[in-house]
């Protein structure tokens, strides 16, 4: 064993992945001025231009850049190893990002070719950074586990979904050939891929490691833990070369790994009331509904004789915002809640390792996020989940999820600022007490 | 016979479930079960804490020469646990439940940061370079007996 490659203190500086979290939550309180400017035309069609904004809004706005911002914290602290140079990676990766998801958003609103051909560079540059230095470590220097297996996997689907999705949007930009009749399979590839390889089997990875460490809760059962992500992985697989057929097993995978989550989430030891584990619960359940729903006949949906059918959504579209919503966005909550003051606290008491008296100044978990702030924020997800789903019934009351949406989000913002505010604040007070 | 890497990381669960029914009995306020059940936490924990301290890591050290490395890292956070240990043993006199609470959770996080840190390097480490790991193991056994 080499002990000089092993970093017993390889967090990397907080602002890294305070400044992916922090801007995440402004990509949705711009896609609430989406739904709102769009208002019901938007909910005709997953292919309106203004769906294709919100979508990517979702998944590369929020959903990715939290992910990014966490994982730049959690390889240290489940395998170890922090990528290497972290603030060069970070801070370049972080920006052309930022500016890529605005610029690929705003090329969907105004079919404008610059602005398409600018998300293409900047996304993919900011990909070749971020991704060149995470795979760097997967492959090289992590320790093996089932939740790194989980990453490894879910980082190639991801590489996968990238590159597919550069390749549509240079085709859309006008700078390769349409890929023509093909364009839909390859879309739908795109977003099984990110969706499913890239988000879900980042989320199946991490709850291996996050719930029976935070909740003392027992171990997932071995079998799920060793051959449910590589099976999803091989299922996406078989969707890419063989189509809908292997839609059906990817659901039962889902609620497979569901059940599981409830039951360990049910055999927790620490029963001490937790939004966290509110999240993961209802996260779990979307996903056992959304088998029922996938598993009710089309005919539920279309058939003229059935007398909800005139009010039933498109079915991919309503399963999709379901799984985003009520399943994706409930767990990287559930993380955001637990990440926020954990990294703030244990960053501040690492650097009181040589200072003991300065570990006065630090607050306790629950003053850097208040408990009933974030039990709040979690009424307002479900408030604003369900008026999504009414919305895809009736798009009339648009305004009242863009109104949700907002104040979902500008919550979840003030909750971050709150918190790294103390973060600063108390910093400061240990410089001071340092420098004394 | 259990090897290092074994024994103390089934410790380290047991602490956690001594932990867990204390931080339950808080939140519920039933003040008599939560106080037995932190005084058995706080017994585990300080023992397992000088099982490291006083018999582990020196030999560890002896063994690598690494005086200044991970084992000093992990003495100077058990240094920070015990405060807070102390902190939480002042909230549970004082029956402040909210208090309790957040720094019950204060403590977790940073126990098991500090858990994985030794389950994944620090125990392993100790596994190939302590030769007689399995006997001080069951010296560790005997004493707890005793």
């Amino acid at each position: 064993m080499n002990i000089s490659g092993l970093s017993f203190n390889a967090l990397p500086p907080i602002d890294l992945p305070f400044r992916f979290f922090i801007c995440a939550p402004l990509f949705m309180i711009a896609c609430a001025f989406i739904i709102f400017f769009f208002g019901e035309t938007l909910w005709l069609s997953r292919w309106h231009p203004g769906m294709l904004a919100l979508t990517h809004g979702f998944t590369l706005g929020f959903l990715t850049l939290v992910m990014m911002g966490a994982l730049l914290q959690l390889l240290p602290v489940i395998g170890g190893i922090g990528i290497a140079r972290p603030r060069l990676i970070a801070t370049v990766s972080h920006s052309l990002y930022v500016f890529g998801v605005i610029a690929l958003i705003s090329s969907f609103l105004t079919a404008n070719p610059w602005l398409t051909q600018s998300a293409l560079v900047l996304l993919s540059l900011a990909f070749i950074f971020y991704l060149s230095a995470v795979v760097w470590v997967l492959v090289k220097k992590m320790s093996q586990g089932d939740s790194i297996n989980a990453f490894r996997l879910a980082i190639a689907a991801f590489i996968a979904a990238l590159v597919l999705g550069v390749m549509l949007l240079a085709s859309r930009g006008g700078l390769t050939y349409s890929f023509g009749f093909v364009d839909k399979h390859f879309t739908d590839i795109h977003a099984m891929l990110g969706l499913v390889g890239w988000a879900s089997l980042l989320i199946i990875g991490v709850s291996f490691q996050v719930l029976p460490m935070f909740h003392v809760a027992p171990n997932m059962p071995q079998y799920i833990r060793k051959y449910l992500p590589i099976s999803l992985g091989l299922l996406l697989l078989g969707f890419a070369f063989y189509g809908s057929d292997f839609m059906a097993l990817i659901f039962i995978a889902h609620a497979i790994y569901a059940l599981s989550l409830l039951y360990v989430i049910n055999q927790r030891k620490r029963k001490v009331p937790d939004t966290s584990i509110k999240y993961w619960q209802l996260a779990a359940i979307s996903l056992l509904v959304l088998n029922v729903l996938y598993f009710l006949p089309d005919s539920f949906y279309l058939v003229s004789d059935n007398p909800l059918s005139l009010l039933l959504p498109d079915k991919t579209m309503l399963l999709t915002a379901i799984f985003i919503y009520f399943n994706l966005l409930s767990v990287i909550q559930a993380m955001l809640l637990k990440i926020l003051p954990f990294l703030s606290y244990t960053h501040l008491q690492q650097r009181c390792l040589t200072d003991f008296s300065a570990m006065q100044h630090i607050p306790h978990m629950h003053e850097f996020l208040n408990k009933q702030h974030g039990l709040i924020l979690y009424c307002l997800h479900i408030l604003s989940g369900l008026t999504l789903v009414a919305v895809m019934i009736k798009p009339s009351l648009y305004l009242a999820l863009s109104l949700l949406v907002f104040v979902e989000f500008t919550w979840l913002l003030m909750l971050m600022v709150r918190c790294m505010h103390l973060y600063f604040s108390v910093n400061q007070k240990i410089n001071l007490s340092n420098n004394s | 016979m259990s090897s290092i890497p074994e024994y103390m990381t089934a410790k380290h669960r047991e602490c956690d479930e001594f932990f867990s029914e204390a931080e339950s009995a808080v939140a519920e306020q039933n003040w008599t079960l939560a106080l037995s059940k932190w005084q058995q936490f706080a017994s585990e924990l300080t023992e397992h804490l000088a099982q490291e301290e006083d018999v582990l890591f020196p030999q560890f050290e002896q063994a690598t020469g690494m005086t200044s490395g991970p084992t000093q890292v992990m003495r100077m956070e058990h240094q920070q646990m015990r405060a807070l240990v102390q902190d939480l043993d002042n909230a549970l006199a004082a029956k402040a439940k909210d208090e309790y609470l957040g720094l019950s959770e204060t403590l977790m996080v940073m126990m098991q940061q500090h858990n994985m840190k030794e389950e994944m390097m620090l125990y392993p480490m100790m596994a190939q370079h302590l030769t007689d790991g399995e006997q001080l193991v069951e010296g560790f056994k005997s004493s707890q007996v005793a």
